[in-house]
C-alpha cells in the first residue's frame, strides 16, 4: 500500500502554529470548518512527500488464506511508484511500476513483463483488500467533500475528533458518508469509516502503533477490514521509511522493472 | 363452339368440376399462405434485430469495425442527418456512442460497455427501453441518469436512486470519472446485456468522452421499407464527399445474422418445394381421374365422329377453364386469409408464450405474414402454368381411348 | 390403384415433412447444446452468481461414475479468472481447466477451432483462445502468451503459454474472454488441488431433458443441477419460436395432403355411383351398400396409408442418415453462428412415434370419411338417376 507524497515542511510549520493557538471548544462555526478541513489535509497528506521510499509487511487475511508479504518500495510526485516484493520466496522479485495511470508487472519466474489493461484498475492488488486503482488515484478528501467537525472529546480511551464528510453532489465517489477519527492534539488518524449511500458501514480502516518513522510519528499499522466480511482484512505494517529524498529519474522506468 | 362446349360439359357434372376446383384452388391458397408466412417472419426478424442494432444502414469510422473504440467517432453534421430524415423511404434515424468502462459502486465494480443513446428514438425498438422492470428509462435531458441491466444491479448492489461511478478512458486516452444514478433497472433475458451493458442519454456520453457536438460512433437509418437499402446508401454515399465514413448494410454490420437467414430461407425453399409438389400431384390427381371417370362419355363422343384433335383441345379448354376459375378462387381465399396475417397477425402465444427473447431481442409472440402482390401473382401464374401442363397428359389419354372396349 | 398410389405418397410425403420439421428443431437445440454447454449441468450451488473459485462441486468423481453406469457421459471442467498478456497487449480472461479427450468426445467446440488446433492429450501448456480475445492481444498460433491469476492459495500464479488454436465465433462470451487448457496445467497454475467447478452432461439427444435432470439430481445430491433452457433463457425461447413456426407450417402441409388424400376418395367413390345404383336397382339394401363401401375403403386406405407409411419412414431414413447440405445455399465458407451457436448447416429429419402414426392415422381416418361421404348418397339415390351417372 502506498499513498503518495508531496507536502512541504512549510505546511507542518503552518499546522503547528495554527494547532497552538487553536482553542479546545470553538464556537465559531467558521473555525470549526477551518479545523476540520486542517483534519483531512493532515489525512491525506500523511504519507506524502515529495518523494518516499521504505518497506513494509502486508498481511492478507480471507476466508480461504492467510498470506504475509514483505514489499519494498519508492515513489515520487502524485504519480510515479514502484514496488518489489522480497518475501515470500516464491514470489521474491514480482514488482509493480506505475507511470501515470499506467501500470506495469515484472515477474520473475517466466521473466517477462506485461502491461495492465486499464480495466484491470479495479482489481484487487495482489489478492489484498487494497485495488490498483486505491494505489493510483489521488485523493482529495476535502474536494471532494463536504465535511463538518461532529465530535470532540473522550472515547476509547483518548481524546478524539470526528470529521464527518458527505461527498459533493457531483463527485465521483462511491461512497455516502466517510467518517474519519483522529486524536485530538495531532490530529493523526485513527480510524476512518466508509459508508455507502444507503449509510452501511461498508469499509474501515485502522491506525496504530504510532511512532517514528523516517523523520515523523505515524501510524505504522494501517489495517482495512471489509465489514460484510470481519474475518477477513489486510493489515500494512510499515517498517522503515524515508521521506523527500533524491531519487535518481531511472528508478521508475521499466528496465528497473526487472532488478 | 369448343369454348361453349368445354364449358356446359364442365357445368354438367358439377361434384366433379367442384372437387377439381377445389383442389386447385385450396392448393394455391396453401401455398400463397405458407409462403406469405415465411417470408414474413424473416422480415419480421430482420426488422425488430435491425431497429435494435444500428438500423438498416449504418454509418461509421471507416477503421471502425476493425477495431471498434471510442477514438473512432465520426461527426454527422446536423444538416445531413435532418435532409437523410426528410427523404420518403426513410423512417428515422439514430445516433449511438458505444464504450467500453466500468462501474463502480460501494459494493464492488465491474467492467461494462457504455451506450450513449437518444432515448426518444430508442423507446421504440430497444430491448433495453422496453423490458424496464424497476424505475423509468430514461429521457433525454437525464443527466446523469442511466439505466442497468438486473444482473449488474444484483452484483453492485444498486437500486433506482442510487449512485454508481462511471470510470472510463475519453477519447484522448485520458482516465475520466463521473458520477451518475440509476434511474431505471432493466431485465432482457440476456445475461450478456442485463450484466454488460450500461444506457445513458446521448448528451451525458458526449460529456463523459469529451466528444464534441454532434459526435457519435455510430449513426443508423431505418427504413420504412427495406427494400430502399441500396437506393438510400447509394444517396448518402454521395453526400459525404471524402469524409473517413463508411456506409453499412446491415448484412455488413451483421454477417452471421445475414448468412444465417440465407441458411434457413434455404431450408424455407425445400418446404416450399415439398409443398407445391404435394399439391401439383393432388391436381394432377384429380384431373386424371376426372378423365378416367368420363371414358364413357368420350368413347361416345369420338364413336359418333368427334376427331381426336377436337376432344383433345375440349378436354383441354376444360382444364384451362378449371384452372383458371380454381386459381381465381384461390386467389382470393389465399389473399384473404394473408390480409388477415398480416394486420392481426397469427397469435401463437398459446405455443409460444407471452413474447420471446433472442439474445435481447424480444418478438413478440405473433407471426406476421407478407403482404406482397408478387406473392400472389406469381403463386397464381405457377399454379396455372402447372394446372395446364398437367392437364395435358390427361388430355392425351382422352384422345387415345379405345372406343369399343370403353362402350362395353 | 391410382387412389392407393395417392393416398400413399401423401402419407409418405407428410411423413418425410413432419420428421425433416421435427429434425429441425432438434437440429436447432443440437446446435445449442452440443458446442459447449450439453443439456444439463451440474455446480455447486450459488455458483453460477459470482463463480467464486472455491464453490467446487464434490466428489466429482462419483457423480461421473455413477452417471456413467446409466450410460450418461459429460465432462468435468475448471473455471478461473485472470489476466492474459502478449507484448504490450494484455486482457482479462476466463480460464478453462478441461480433459481434451472428453471435449472431443462430448462436445463439438473441438472442432470449431479457425486457425490452428484443439488441445492435445499432453499437457503442454498451451491454450485455445476465443475470436475476439485473439484479436485485442494479436496473436498467431504459436505466440508466447504470459497468464497471471491469483490462485487458490492467494499466491501469484504465473507462466508463459503457448498459443494453440483460435475458436470460431462461438458466441459473444466466449470470443472475448475464453482461454483452454488442459486441466493439469490448470491446476499448476492455479494450484487448484484438483477443484471442479462444472460438470456438463451431453447425450446429444439420447435421453429426454427431464429424464435427464432427474438422473443429475439423483447422482448429484445438494447441488445446483439446471437445464440449458435454464441456463440460456434467451435461446429456450429462440428454440420455442421456431417450434412454434413448424407446428404453424406442418399445419398447412397437413391440410394440403389431406386435401389430396379426401379428394381422391371422393373422386374414386363418385366414380362408382353407377355402380351402387345398379347395386341398389337389384335391391341391396342402402345399408348393406354403406357397409361394404365402408369395408372396402377401410381396407383400401389401410393398405395405402401402411404402404404410404413405409415410403414415408424410408425417405425419413434416407434423411435421418443423409441430411440435407444446406450449405449450397451459404456463399463461401462463412461460418454460421449468432449468438453463441453455431449452425451445422447438415439438416437431418428424425424419426419418432408422433411423426409416424399420427399421418398414418389422420389420413387413414380421412380417407375413410372421404369415401363414406358419397357412399351415403349413393345408398339414398334413386337407383335410375345413379345409373344414369356418367
Amino acid at each position: 500500500m502506498q499513498l503518495n507524497i508531496g507536502s512541504s515542511i512549510k505546511r507542518i510549520v503552518l499546522l503547528w502554529l495554527l494547532l497552538f493557538f487553536m482553542v479546545p471548544v470553538s464556537p465559531c462555526p467558521a473555525k470549526q470548518t477551518l479545523n476540520a478541513r486542517k483534519i483531512l489535509d493532515r489525512v491525506d497528506d500523511l504519507f506524502r512527500g515529495k518523494s518516499s521510499k521504505g518497506i513494509m509487511t502486508m498481511k492478507i487475511v480471507t476466508v480461504h488464506w492467510t498470506r504475509t508479504l514483505k514489499v519494498e518500495w519508492w515513489s515520487e510526485g502524485k504519480d510515479k511508484s514502484l514496488m518489489r516484493i522480497l518475501a515470500p520466496k516464491k514470489e521474491k522479485g514480482t514488482a509493480t511500476l506505475r507511470v501515470g495511470n499506467d501500470i506495469w508487472n515484472y515477474l520473475p519466474k517466466v521473466n517477462r513483463i506485461i502491461k495492465l489493461p486499464s480495466s484491470m484498475m479495479s482489481a484487487s492488488w495482489m489478492g489484498s483488500h487494497f485495488t490498483n486503482d486505491d494505489l493510483v488515484k489521488e485523493s482529495r478528501m476535502a474536494e471532494d467533500y463536504t465535511f463538518e467537525l461532529t465530535f470532540r472529546g473522550k472515547r476509547d480511551k483518548g481524546e478524539i475528533l470526528e470529521v464527518t464528510c458527505l461527498p459533493k453532489p457531483d463527485a465521483p465517489v462511491v461512497w455516502g458518508k466517510v467518517l474519519v477519527v483522529v486524536r485530538s492534539g495531532d490530529y493523526l488518524p485513527l480510524k476512518i469509516l466508509y459508508y455507502d449511500e444507503e449509510m452501511k458501514l461498508v469499509r474501515t480502516m485502522y491506525f496504530s502503533d504510532i511512532g517514528p518513522l523516517g523523520n515523523r510519528t505515524l501510524p505504522r499499522i494501517m489495517r482495512i477490514v471489509p465489514e460484510d466480511k470481519p474475518h477477513e482484512m489486510t493489515e500494512i505494517t510499515y517498517e522503515k521509511m524515508t521521506f523527500d529524498l533524491a531519487l535518481p529519474a531511472r528508478t521508475f522506468s521499466i528496465r528497473s522493472l526487472r532488478r | 363452339m369448343i369454348i361453349r362446349l368445354a364449358w356446359r360439359s364442365l357445368w354438367r357434372n358439377k361434384r366433379r368440376t367442384l372437387i377439381t376446383v377445389c383442389s386447385i384452388a385450396l392448393g394455391l391458397t396453401f401455398a400463397i399462405f405458407f409462403i406469405a408466412l415465411a417470408e414474413g417472419a424473416y422480415e419480421q426478424m430482420i426488422e425488430q434485430m435491425v431497429r435494435i442494432q444500428s438500423g438498416h444502414i449504418t454509418l461509421e469510422h471507416s477503421e471502425y469495425r476493425e477495431a471498434p473504440s471510442v477514438d473512432l467517432w465520426i461527426t454527422v453534421p446536423s444538416r445531413l442527418r435532418s435532409h437523410v430524415e426528410k427523404w420518403p423511404a426513410v423512417e428515422e434515424t439514430k445516433l449511438v456512442i458505444l464504450g467500453q468502462g466500468i462501474v463502480k459502486s460501494g459494493a464492488g465494480n465491474m467492467a461494462a460497455a457504455i451506450m450513449g443513446v437518444e432515448p426518444a428514438v430508442e423507446k421504440t425498438s430497444s430491448p433495453v427501453a422496453r423490458n424496464i422492470i424497476k424505475g423509468k428509462y430514461i429521457e433525454p435531458k437525464d443527466n446523469p441518469q442511466v439505466v442497468v441491466g438486473s444482473e449488474m444491479a444484483e452484483r453492485l448492489n444498486l437500486a433506482v436512486g442510487k449512485k454508481l461511478v462511471i470510470a472510463t478512458n475519453d477519447i484522448s486516452g485520458t482516465l475520466v470519472e463521473e458520477l451518475c444514478r440509476v434511474k431505471g433497472i432493466f431485465r432482457t433475458g440476456s445475461e450478456e446485456v442485463d450484466a454488460y451493458v450500461i444506457q445513458m442519454p446521448i448528451n451525458f456520453a458526449r460529456r463523459l468522452f469529451h466528444l464534441p457536438r454532434g459526435g457519435a460512433t455510430q449513426m443508423g437509418v431505418i427504413l420504412k421499407d427495406p427494400g430502399d437499402q441500396k437506393q438510400v446508401m447509394k444517396r448518402i454515399k454521395g453526400r459525404l464527399d471524402d469524409r473517413p465514413i463508411s456506409v453499412l448494410s446491415w448484412q455488413e454490420v451483421m454477417p452471421d445474422v445475414a448468412t444465417y437467414i440465407k441458411m434457413d430461407k434455404g431450408s424455407n425453399l425445400i418446404f416450399q418445394g415439398i409443398l407445391i409438389f404435394l399439391i401439383l400431384f393432388t391436381i394432377f390427381n384429380t384431373l386424371s381421374m376426372s378423365v378416367l371417370e368420363r371414358q364413357r362419355e368420350f368413347a361416345m363422343l369420338l364413336a359418333v365422329g368427334t376427331t381426336a384433335r377436337r376432344l383433345k383441345l375440349q378436354v383441354f379448354t376444360e382444364t384451362v377453364y378449371l384452372g383458371l376459375i380454381g386459381c381465381g378462387v384461390g386467389i382470393l381465399f389465399g389473399g384473404l386469409a394473408v390480409v388477415y396475417g398480416h394486420f392481426y397477425g397469427i397469435n401463437l402465444s398459446a405455443i409460444m408464450g407471452e413474447s420471446v427473447n433472442i439474445s435481447g431481442f424480444a418478438l413478440s409472440s405473433k407471426m406476421y405474414t407478407k403482404l406482397s402482390f408478387g406473392i400472389f401473382f406469381n403463386s397464381a401464374v405457377a399454379v396455372l402454368a402447372a394446372t395446364l401442363l398437367l392437364g395435358l397428359v390427361p388430355m392425351r389419354r382422352a384422345a387415345r381411348i379405345n372406343i369399343v372396349d370403353t362402350l362395353r | 390403384m391410382i387412389t392407393v398410389a395417392a393416398i400413399s405418397l401423401n402419407v409418405a410425403v407428410l411423413i418425410a415433412s413432419y420428421g425433416l420439421m421435427d429434425g429441425m428443431v432438434k437440429h436447432l437445440i443440437s446446435n445449442v447444446t452440443n458446442m459447449v454447454t450439453g443439456e444439463v449441468q451440474i455446480h455447486a450451488p450459488r455458483y453460477l452468481v459470482d463463480h467464486s473459485m472455491y464453490k467446487v462441486v464434490k466428489n466429482p468423481t462419483g457423480i461421473m461414475e455413477r452417471l456413467g453406469s446409466r450410460s450418461i457421459y459429460g465432462v468435468a471442467r475448471s473455471y478461473g479468472y485472470g489476466l492474459v498478456a502478449c507484448g504490450n497487449k494484455s486482457a482479462g480472461a476466463l480460464f478453462w481447466g478441461v480433459d481434451p479427450a472428453m471435449e472431443k468426445k462430448y462436445f463439438d467446440l473441438a472442432e470449431h477451432v479457425a486457425t490452428g488446433r484443439y488441445l492435445g492429450s499432453v499437457p503442454r501448456k498451451e491454450i485455445v483462445v476465443g475470436r475476439k480475445l485473439a484479436r485485442s492481444l494479436n496473436v498467431k498460433i504459436g505466440s508466447e502468451v504470459v497468464l497471471v491469476v491469483q490462485a487458490a492459495d492467494g499466491s501469484l500464479g504465473n507462466d508463459l503459454f503457448t498459443v494453440r488454436g483460435i475458436l470460431k465465433a462461438a458466441g459473444d462470451r466466449i470470443d472475448r474472454d475464453a482461454a483452454i487448457m488442459h486441466c493439469q496445467d490448470f491446476e499448476e497454475l492455479f494450484v487448484s488441488g484438483g477443484r471442479i467447478h462444472e460438470i456438463a452432461l451431453n447425450t446429444r439427444g439420447a435421453v429426454s431433458l427431464a429424464a435427464l435432470e432427474q438422473l443429475a439430481a439423483a447422482a448429484a445430491p445438494g447441488t445446483d443441477v439446471k437445464s440449458w433452457r435454464q441456463l440460456m433463457p434467451a435461446l429456450s425461447d429462440m428454440v420455442n419460436f421456431f417450434d412454434a413456426g413448424m407446428w404453424l407450417f406442418g399445419m398447412i402441409f397437413f391440410l394440403a395432403a389431406a386435401l389430396g388424400v379426401m379428394n381422391t376418395m371422393l373422386m374414386s367413390t363418385f366414380e362408382r355411383i353407377r355402380e351402387f345404383g345398379i347395386l341398389k336397382a337389384i335391391g341391396t339394401s342402402p345399408w348393406r351398400i354403406l357397409g361394404d363401401v365402408a369395408a372396402e375403403s377401410f381396407a383400401l386406405s389401410l393398405v395405402s396409408t401402411v404402404i404410404g407409411g413405409i415410403i414415408g419412414i424410408g425417405l425419413s431414413l434416407f434423411f435421418m442418415h443423409k441430411g440435407l447440405d444446406t450449405s449450397i445455399f451459404i456463399p463461401g465458407d462463412a461460418a454460421v453462428s449468432v449468438s453463441g451457436i453455431a449452425f451445422d448447416p447438415v439438416w437431418r429429419a428424425t424419426i419418432s412415434l408422433k411423426t409416424i402414426l399420427s399421418p398414418i392415422l389422420m389420413m387413414w381416418f380421412i380417407s375413410l370419411i372421404a369415401s363414406l361421404y358419397p357412399a351415403a348418397i349413393a345408398a339414398r339415390l334413386d337407383p335410375v338417376k345413379a345409373m344414369a351417372r356418367v
